[in-house]
């Protein structure tokens, strides 16, 4: 550790031990399913950059969404999202959620994840390699030491808008609000 | 007592892929089981109709993830058989070089899925690692570790670079000599057999009522394959056997997949051995223009998981008509599946799965 | 194998069309009314699997095409025959105004997803079939998604490009 590395700790050791231990939520949403295994066994190791998978999303804190999105799977992912606790990273893995990808035309894919959920950082490629990865995690310490990586404050912001996004797409939902909606004055 | 009705659902631990279950319990025991699948349904099939003979290369091999290069074999035949085109013989011999290479991946990566969820993580690491290193040599020959796009109607796209047959044939030596740690760390291991044997078990008459093919099949004592039933590429040209077990539970299925990773491994070596000489693809017509004469085809291969059919029609034009893939997922994540599910205590739902060796995204295509 | 299959068939129903298309391959061409006696037939003849069930939609002759693929088991553990590398293809033509045809799960008990899915994506009716609810697709659409008259990138464009993003 240099010296600039021994300042951060002494000054804010909760956002360095924060950003040093990210778990990952174990949930395989789409084709991308296959370079994540070889990133936390033993050829690419994640577990230097503290990655490690977990069960449940009350215990994680990165939510890596792996490939595309179907109309089914949108909403366990925002149920997954909400019940993580803050402060909470989402990052867009492969070119399927940015802009839709290999299947902009199909009538059951979401083409533009941003629209319901909160995205910190995009990975291109499809597939990506596991080196692109561990890329865009080193990238997401530099945001979170900025203070940049601020997905989950926006989401708390502007409640309102995500919802009515969610709710354009699939009617009345299931679960309640997250946040209080205010009405309009 | 009560009972109650619980998901095994999309985001478990126990679930490799995109795929739900509905359980209805009491206690322990499952009464009835559901499969909820639908998470991965692109529409694929409509997709490819909106698109020329040559665009849907890239497409077809997204239809199965851990093992995608079947899928473009199915496709390759078929165009092959309705507009009339000859492979030569060297591409023969490499298909099938590359499509026992992809099986030896596709099984390493079961072997991580399964060993994962039973608790034996060494085993796990290990066949991951030996997984990279086929796709390592995928990476040469291609250009990409997971989404190859290499086979090509009217043969394959390039020929094999310099010095590619040792490192095929280093690499499954490296492979095949840790044979003997993974049957003392895991196959003959007491912890395995007292987990897996008698669980799940499928009988010979159910397995052939519900459309079972593949491990599921060979399991139960028949030598169903169609690599012998029907012959394509190469395969009837070297003397290879068939590997079965006779019991048709879980423990005779990882059996079946250890002994079909051996017998690859054997078959490529005699395969490389025998190789001729010649050049590797005949060109197809210009294909920004290319017109398919009408007519349909029904083609065949055995896929890592089972049987795996291409129903295509073409009525003249410069786009596919209807395309209908028969993947080997289907009846085993949907009828066999619910069935084998009744009367299993809720703890063995991911070892059963795991087993059937089912896919998510075969089902939804 | 495959020609004494054909006469086989030609005597017991002398309605339908048997041809041989290709080596290993058998098509017939049948009316809606004679598939299910002769899929129970050829499963007595030992023709017991089932490979698929597909649909094919011909817009502009206003009909729906059913389409099943038979094989067979091996008999003996170890013998492979001319008998399996047959696959027969029995193809039959159903209005497209009115879609409905009669359920296969009492001969092959396996028919029961095909029809599910051909079911929610074409908009035929299986009568007799014990679950016919959706299998893929998680809302209704007007249009079966896979019929020629359903527009894919019209789709996208009246639905999910509408939404508008969050700054």
């Amino acid at each position: 550790m240099d010296r600039n590395q021994l300042i951060k700790w002494f000054k804010e050791p909760g956002r360095m031990a924060h950003k040093y231990s990210l778990h990952v939520i174990y949930f395989c949403t789409g084709c991308g399913i296959i370079e994540i295994p070889p990133s936390i066994t033993a050829r690419w190791d994640a577990e230097r950059f503290g990655i490690i998978p977990v069960a449940t999303p009350r215990q994680a804190n990165l939510f890596l969404i792996t490939g595309y999105v179907s109309l089914k799977t949108l909403k366990p992912i925002i149920r997954t999202y909400e019940q993580m606790p803050e402060p909470k990273f989402t990052v867009g893995f492969g070119s399927c959620p940015i802009n839709g990808g290999m299947y902009w035309d199909s009538y059951n894919t979401i083409k533009h994840l941003d629209k319901y959920i909160p995205i910190d950082g995009w990975i291109a490629g499809c597939m990506p390699r596991p080196e692109a990865i561990f890329v865009a995690v080193t990238h997401l310490w530099t945001l979170i030491d900025k203070e940049m990586a601020d997905g989950y404050k926006r989401y708390r912001k502007n409640y309102r808008y995500y919802r009515a996004n969610q709710e354009q797409l699939y009617g009345k939902l299931d679960w309640p609000p997250l946040f209080p909606i205010e009405d309009e004055k | 007592m009560r009972e109650l009705e619980l998901y095994f659902g999309p985001q478990h631990l126990g679930m490799v892929g995109n795929f739900s279950i509905t359980l209805k319990v009491e206690g322990d025991r499952i009464r009835e089981a559901t499969a909820n699948p639908g998470y991965l349904h692109r529409g694929f099939e409509k997709l490819m109709e909106y698109r020329t003979w040559i665009q849907n290369f890239p497409l077809v091999c997204r239809i199965n993830v851990v093992e995608p290069d079947h899928m473009e074999l199915m496709y390759a035949m078929a165009v092959e058989k309705l507009a009339n085109l000859e492979v030569p013989e060297r591409a023969q011999y490499i298909r099938s070089i590359f499509l026992e290479l992809s099986r030896v991946a596709s099984h390493l990566f079961g072997l991580w899925a399964y060993a994962n969820m039973l608790g034996f993580d060494t085993v796990a690491q290990w066949a991951m690692y030996h997984r990279d290193l086929v796709l390592d040599l995928f990476e040469e020959l291609t250009g990409g570790r997971v989404y190859h796009i290499y086979i090509w109607p009217g043969g394959v796209r390039r020929d094999f670079p310099e010095g590619f047959q040792e490192k095929i044939v280093n690499t499954l030596h490296s492979i095949g000599g840790c044979v003997p740690d993974y049957d003392d760390i895991f196959f003959n291991n007491r912890l395995f057999s007292e987990r897996a044997k008698g669980i799940g078990k499928v009988t010979r008459e159910e397995a052939m009522a519900l459309g079972a093919t593949g491990q599921v099949l060979r399991a139960t004592g028949m030598k169903y394959d169609i690599r012998k039933v029907e012959p394509y590429a190469a395969y009837h040209q070297v003397p290879w056997e068939v590997p079965i077990r006779e019991e048709g539970d879980a423990y005779s299925r990882i059996w079946v997949i250890r002994d079909e990773m051996i017998e690859s491994v054997h078959m490529i070596f005699k395969l490389l051995d025998k190789m001729p000489e010649g050049k590797v693809f005949n060109r197809t017509p210009n294909p920004f223009k290319w017109k398919i004469p009408a007519g349909e085809a029904y083609v065949r291969c055995e896929s890592s998981r089972g049987e795996l059919g291409l129903y295509l029609v073409s009525d003249g034009g410069d786009k596919p008509y209807r395309v209908h893939f028969r993947t080997p997922s289907y009846p085993h994540g949907l009828t066999v599946l619910e069935k084998v599910l009744k009367g299993e205590s809720i703890a063995d739902v991911g070892n059963i799965m795991i087993s059937l060796y089912v896919v998510a995204p075969e089902i939804d295509r | 194998m495959s020609n004494s299959i054909k006469e086989n068939l030609i005597s017991s129903f002398p309605d339908i069309q048997v041809e041989v298309p290709e080596k290993d391959r058998l098509k017939i061409n049948a009316e809606k009314e004679e598939v299910i006696s002769i899929l129970s037939y050829l499963k007595n003849k030992r023709y017991g699997h089932l490979a698929l069930i597909s649909c094919v939609d011909w817009m502009e002759e206003k009909e729906f095409e059913l389409i099943y693929i038979l094989s067979a088991y091996l008999a003996r553990d170890d013998e492979y025959t001319d008998r399996e590398r047959l696959n027969i293809i029995i193809k039959t033509r159903i209005p497209r105004d009115n879609p409905e045809f009669l359920s296969v799960i009492p001969v092959y008990e396996n028919a029961e997803p095909y029809e599910r899915e051909i079911h929610e994506l074409f908009g035929i009716i299986f009568s007799g079939h014990p679950r016919l609810i959706p299998l893929f697709l998680e809302r209704e659409y007007e249009i079966p998604p896979f019929r020629k008259d359903f527009d894919n990138r019209q789709y996208v464009k009246d639905v999910f490009d509408k939404i508008p993003s969050v700054l």
